[in-house]
């Protein structure tokens, strides 16, 4: 897996954008920006999965992620008040000492990270490490073995029903679960009330307005 | 045509260990997108750490998801390039981690609206009602 020519420029160029815009998500002051660098994080992760020549999740993250959960995310940012961090007279960090411990953390992370994926690779490139520069020597100019756009979806497509039709379905299931909780937990109080409070013969009792039928509104 | 640009570096490496460099930053392979990986992993775990609002935190834990995700496709791609017969298997979980993802930012941001009705806040060290 070597890529050559524009697509390590442009391979470059993603990732750059990727680490920057995410050191950027978490270090924005206001929680709308914060998003929005996140969003530009996805789609340089998006154009990473095109790299690897893997177009259908690319679509998904895009359609998913920045279509789906990052508007959530926004709607949730303007719902809740954050006025008072964005004008600086809430500290943005846990306290000081408290950031130094997790950033010290990050760094080790990180270190035996980098550590675990020189050993690794070494291991993993068949012929040492002169094997990437000959392999790269071998691909012609212009010759990519990537974009091969509709066999990607369909051995995905195939691969997913064939072997995966439980975990699937299971993972329907959870959807289901997850709108009911979400519609659970963002009732107002008023909701509550009105569907918890019955007597004992489950008749409603009316703390907001009702109509004749006793139903509540 | 190489060594016009070698003298600055070969006081502190030599010249193979700098045309291998070069190498690895003309020709990406599979150790480059783990690194990426790994340092969106690593900017994940601080900004979950460092922050104090709850929705930015929910935000890196979306960052380190995707780079979860971004292991599993190049890991796929290079299974792939070894001839392996199931090698999409990645891209397969990556779609499950997705929608794990997607549920667990529902049932996250519920929760957050929950709490900001009851707490008025959404600073994780104001949320202490389970702090002795």
């Amino acid at each position: 897996m070597v890529l050559s020519g524009w697509e390590s420029v442009f391979f470059w160029v993603f990732a750059l954008t990727a680490l920057v815009a995410g050191l950027l998500t978490i270090m924005a002051r206001n929680a709308v920006h914060s998003a929005m660098f996140l969003i530009s994080t996805l789609m340089s992760v998006a154009a990473l999965y095109v790299l690897l020549g893997a177009e259908f999740i690319a679509g998904v993250q895009i359609l998913v992620y920045v279509g789906g959960v990052m508007v959530l995310f926004l709607f949730v940012i303007m719902l809740v008040n954050v006025s008072a961090e964005e004008h600086g007279r809430e500290e943005l960090f846990n306290s000081p000492s408290q950031v130094t411990a997790a950033v010290v953390f990050a760094a080790l992370l990180v270190f035996g990270l980098f550590y675990a994926v020189n050993m690794s690779a070494q291991q993993f490139a068949p012929g040492a490490d002169t094997s990437t520069t000959e392999r790269a020597a071998t691909l012609r100019s212009g010759e990519t073995r990537v974009s091969k756009i509709s066999e990607d979806t369909q051995r995905v497509g195939s691969s997913l029903y064939r072997y995966g039709g439980l975990p699937f379905e299971i993972a329907s299931v959870l959807l289901l679960v997850a709108i009911v909780g979400s519609v659970l937990l963002a009732r107002t109080s008023k909701q509550e009330i009105a569907s918890d409070n019955t007597d004992a013969e489950g008749e409603y009792v009316s703390t907001v307005e009702t109509d004749a039928s006793g139903d509540v509104a | 045509m190489n060594s016009l640009f070698t003298p600055a570096f070969i006081l502190l490496q030599d010249a193979s260990r700098f045309d291998n460099m070069k190498q690895g930053l003309l020709h990406p392979d599979l150790s480059k997108f783990l690194i990426i990986g790994a340092l969106l992993f690593a900017i994940g775990v601080a900004g979950v750490l460092v922050r104090r609002n709850i929705i930015v935190i929910f935000m890196s834990i979306e960052l380190i998801l995707n780079a979860a995700n971004l292991n599993f496709i190049a890991f796929s791609r290079y299974l792939q390039n070894t001839g392996n017969v199931n090698a999409v298997a990645g891209q397969v979980f990556t779609v499950f981690v997705i929608v794990v993802a997607a549920a667990e930012a529902a049932i996250g941001l519920g929760l957050v609206i929950a709490l900001y009705r009851n707490k008025e806040t959404i600073f994780v060290d104001r949320i202490d009602l389970l702090k002795w």
